[in-house]
């Protein structure tokens, strides 16, 4: 009897331990929770370089991302609550990404995280958040591998990627150019997986890499490699060269008055990389996601609303850079809306549907995101210089462009092992 | 001829054009540690604003060329009618010389640390290359600048059937003649005599009566106006941007620390060996060209730790 009793108070205790326990221990089966129905603040927080080869374009992203916030806290915020943001710097080196990373979520509390340039920062920042279950957008880096053996299920990429513009740009110009080529590659993750896509192409076509050069990041002087490149007297350059080190490079070849021939193809010319350089640095073919001067609806109120945000900024008109900063975080915010939740998974989902008209992106062609790879698939334009333009801020003129179907990225597709969901740890920003 | 021996002569065919590119890369680089070597060996600073003064004085030299200042005012409209030729000239002279004045304003705030631990002087260069760099962010914006240069000196030649840059060989040539003058102003002035031996034994400088702290200001303003000149050159090569001072300074320590402290002739030889070393790989091991001159500096010091001319250490007697 009195065994029955100790055993029916045990039995209560433990119970109501249980109970607690369940109520306590709840938010640790997650990795934080929030509450969701508090009209607290989303805070985001973005990792965009400040400083080193990508701070132009890390500025440039960070004015899109500006943008979409202010337009979104103009309508009220997102689901009722307003949009904070935390920004560091994540100084163009990966150590840095991923020591900001782990910051902004374990002590800025950052339900997410927005922004990237460089290819290997993006890694390490997506591999921080995809171990807290963060949603992460890779705004700007373009590296084959973000989408394919780097990927995760946090992480969504906008930009077109390295083999994106190959497709556009190789056979067209092994055809014209000839097939004697020479990759000139940018020696970290982008330029390497963006030769790789260039060189499956290569031999896809026909043609030939005779030789590649490797670039160290922060090359100033490109004597020794325009020399060589003279001495092999190639058909065509393909050059995965960003940044300050594009910068340095281009004054060079203009000054040796080589931008004609050999024929050069930068794989993808992002706008801060040449805004304000003479036209005759802008020589031969590049690959581009999005121009200012596109003649298709919404692109002039777009430039406007730039130019409205942003009266004193250098950079009179918005460039590719800045167009995916605002949309990435643009799409965030609907698909928040969507979901009618804050949560992770429910937000990652939504994401992995979008789909958007070109009408809404101001593109040729309908988008859309690849939900085997997360990243946005999209219209490729392939440009050069906009030589005896009156309009300093009209530097590209468009060739043409290519719908997404016709330039995937077919081979990062498979090294893509996207976390499951129920391997994701979930929570509520 | 063997087939060896012909392809030994194509090798050395091939690898000239590129000992000559690293050799006048080699004189770009003394041109940029000229300033650097100076303070360090009189002064015993290791002047971290260094790359901040190389890009201030490019950016005020491309200003008086521009006269972006005056832009629309009569005085502006009136200036630009000179040729590009007079204006890069006057530039190349207006822009080192206001580079030194702020180095001098720089040296002022250092005399506190004088005397004190090392760190003290390197952490102050370092904030005045901070507050130099945004300033130059404030002033000229953050975006891609070019520096215009006269007909004469742009556009490529052809040599040996390959092209080369005429502006990188002025830019050679100028270093070659600033290195000279620097040596002579050094070496056969009654000012350069005091510098050295304010460099060997400031106190008995003291004692015969010159004045160290007006000696001081006048080393640091001149370096700093070397930085500036040297800014001025680079520009046109390697593009005008507020943060181009950071692609500076390590080679410039890297330089003066192979040729040994203090030496003028070691780092005009360890620059060469440099630009050598970048040259060659950058053709041949591209992958390996900037690490090549840490390469170098290893080896060297690791053989001879007071770098290739540097004064012996007492405690190497």
């Amino acid at each position: 009897m009195s065994q029955s009793k100790i055993s029916r108070r045990r039995l209560l205790t433990s119970a109501a331990a249980a109970a607690g326990g369940v109520g306590f221990m709840g938010p640790w089966a997650h990795n934080r929770v929030y509450a969701q129905a508090t009209a607290k603040p989303i805070k985001i927080g973005i990792t965009s370089d400040a400083s080193g080869q990508y701070a132009n374009s890390g500025a440039e992203d960070r004015r899109g991302m500006m943008m979409a916030i202010a337009e979104a806290n103009a309508k009220g915020g997102v689901l009722g609550r307003k949009i904070e943001t935390f920004h560091l710097d994540t100084e163009t080196t990966p150590a840095t990404g991923s020591r900001v990373a782990e910051r902004m979520i374990t002590r800025e509390n950052c339900g997410f995280l927005i922004g990237a340039i460089h290819s290997g920062v993006a890694n390490a920042i997506s591999q921080v958040a995809q171990k807290y279950g963060v949603i992460y957008l890779n705004t700007n880096s373009s590296a084959p591998s973000e989408a394919g053996q780097n990927c995760h299920r946090v992480k969504f990429v906008w930009d077109a990627n390295g083999s994106n513009f190959s497709k556009a740009a190789v056979k067209a110009a092994v055809e014209k150019f000839g097939k004697k080529w020479v990759l000139l590659t940018n020696d970290y993750v982008w330029g390497h997986s963006t030769a790789a896509a260039t060189k499956n192409l290569l031999r896809n076509y026909g043609g030939q890499m005779v030789e590649e050069i490797l670039v160290p990041q922060g090359t100033r002087d490109f004597s020794s490699q325009l020399l060589k490149i003279q001495q092999i007297n190639p058909g065509v350059v393909s050059a995965a060269i960003g940044g300050d080190d594009l910068k340095a490079m281009r004054q060079q070849i203009a000054q040796l008055k080589m931008g004609d021939k050999p024929a050069w193809i930068n794989n993808q010319q992002d706008w801060a990389d040449v805004y304000g350089l003479p036209l005759d640095n802008l020589f031969g073919v590049f690959g581009t996601t999005w121009y200012y001067n596109l003649d298709l609806p919404g692109v002039s109120d777009f430039v406007k609303r730039y130019q409205a945000m942003y009266p004193d900024t250098y950079m009179k008109v918005p460039g590719n850079v800045f167009y995916n900063g605002y949309w990435a975080t643009r799409e965030l915010f609907a698909a928040i809306e969507r979901a009618g939740s804050t949560n992770n998974i429910k937000v990652i989902k939504q994401l992995e549907n979008l789909k958007v008209s070109a009408r809404d992106r101001m593109q040729h062609h309908d988008a859309w995101m690849d939900p085997n790879t997360h990243q946005m698939q999209q219209t490729i334009y392939l440009a050069t210089a906009n030589v005896g333009t009156k309009d300093p801020d009209d530097m590209f003129k468009i060739l043409g462009n290519s719908a997404p179907k016709d330039v995937m990225d077919v081979d990062s597709a498979p090294a893509c092992k996207l976390e499951t969901y129920e391997a994701t740890s979930t929570f509520d920003a | 001829m063997p087939v060896f021996a012909v392809n030994n002569v194509l090798h050395m065919t091939s690898l000239v054009p590129h000992i000559v590119n690293g050799l006048t890369l080699g004189l770009l680089f003394a041109l940029i540690a000229l300033g650097f070597t100076l303070i360090v060996g009189v002064m015993e600073v290791i002047n971290l604003a260094h790359g901040s003064l190389f890009t201030l004085g490019a950016y005020l030299a491309m200003s008086t060329i521009g006269a972006s200042w005056f832009a629309g005012t009569p005085f502006g409209i009136w200036w630009l009618e000179f040729p590009l030729n007079v204006r890069y000239f006057l530039g190349l002279a207006l822009g080192p010389v206001l580079a030194g004045a702020v180095g001098m304003l720089l040296e002022l705030c250092l005399r506190p640390t004088y005397g004190k631990a090392p760190l003290y002087g390197l952490l102050l260069t370092f904030g005045a290359a901070i507050v130099v760099e945004e300033a130059i962010r404030l002033v000229w914006g953050t975006g891609e600048q070019s520096m215009p240069v006269p007909q004469m000196i742009s556009g490529a030649f052809l040599m040996g059937g390959l092209i080369f840059s005429t502006y990188k060989f002025y830019a050679a040539g100028f270093a070659i003649v600033a290195i000279l003058m620097v040596w002579l102003f050094l070496e056969r002035t009654p000012y350069g005599a005091i510098i050295k031996a304010g460099a060997h034994d400031s106190e008995m400088v003291r004692a015969l009566g010159y004045d160290l702290g007006r000696l001081r200001l006048l080393v640091f303003g001149f370096g700093s106006a070397l930085a500036g000149i040297a800014g001025m050159v680079m520009a046109p090569i390697w593009g005008l941007r507020p943060h181009l001072g950071i692609d500076v300074v390590i080679p410039a320590f890297l330089i003066i620390v192979i040729g040994g402290v203090g030496s003028f002739w070691g780092a005009v030889a360890a620059a060469i060996l440099v630009g050598l070393a970048t040259g060659i790989t950058g053709a041949y091991a591209p992958a390996w060209s900037l690490m090549s001159m840490y390469i170098l500096l290893i080896a060297i010091v690791g053989f001879r730790a007071r770098g290739l001319l540097g004064r012996r250490s007492a405690l190497e007697n």
